[in-house]
């Protein structure tokens, strides 16, 4: 499969998601997955959902910049790195962020996310 | 391994290596490495080396501000975001930049890059 389509497809699905319907993110982790969000790390699809679901506004917009992937390895992974802005309703200013994840092929023919790193680019 | 002490590691030799020794880095990489720069996609030690030896910037430094890491899930890999700021001799003002680094051990006991994926992080 190519890696740029399954970037760009789970790319699209996961902002998608994250800023419609954030409480189905879990859906794209499983039990071994991990999160670093600006740091803090969380384990399992129930840590990170709840993680996820609890950060501190209700209505994002990302809009991304860049898309980037390469494969992981001879297993079928993909690693993607992306860039973009993230706003906040209510916020003036959007914020900058880089995000990474590993994709690890399922049984079913799709992509959980196994490893998610989040970090804001400040100024 | 502590996925973190080879993290930091890395980084610190790195960047000191890019910043000091820049066509010392072609060590760190493998024929299967591949390395996408600002988008450019480039794989095998000859080509990377001569990507990084070839950008247009005789002296730079980086200093670096955020360093995550999450094992990788392939037999010991460890995977690393960085960001942090690039500093080009002349110039005013410094880059900012995201860079993640897929690292799988060698016979040796060390690591190379497998996936290396550079942006800048423009304002």
């Amino acid at each position: 499969m190519d890696p740029d389509a399954v970037a760009r497809a789970f790319v699209e699905h996961y902002y998608r998601t994250f800023d419609t319907n954030r409480a189905a993110l879990g859906g794209l982790y499983q039990d071994n997955s991990t999160l670093s969000f600006e740091g803090a790390k969380t384990q399992g699809v129930a840590a990170i959902s709840e993680k996820l679901t609890g950060l501190p506004f209700q209505q994002c917009q990302h809009n991304i910049s860049t898309i980037d992937c390469q494969p992981s390895g001879p297993a079928g992974g993909v690693l993607v790195f992306v860039s973009g802005s993230l706003q906040l309703s209510g916020e003036q200013h959007a914020l900058k962020f880089s995000q990474m994840f590993h994709l690890i092929p399922t049984a079913q023919g799709s992509f959980y996310m196994l490893i998610d790193i989040f970090r804001l680019n400040y100024a």
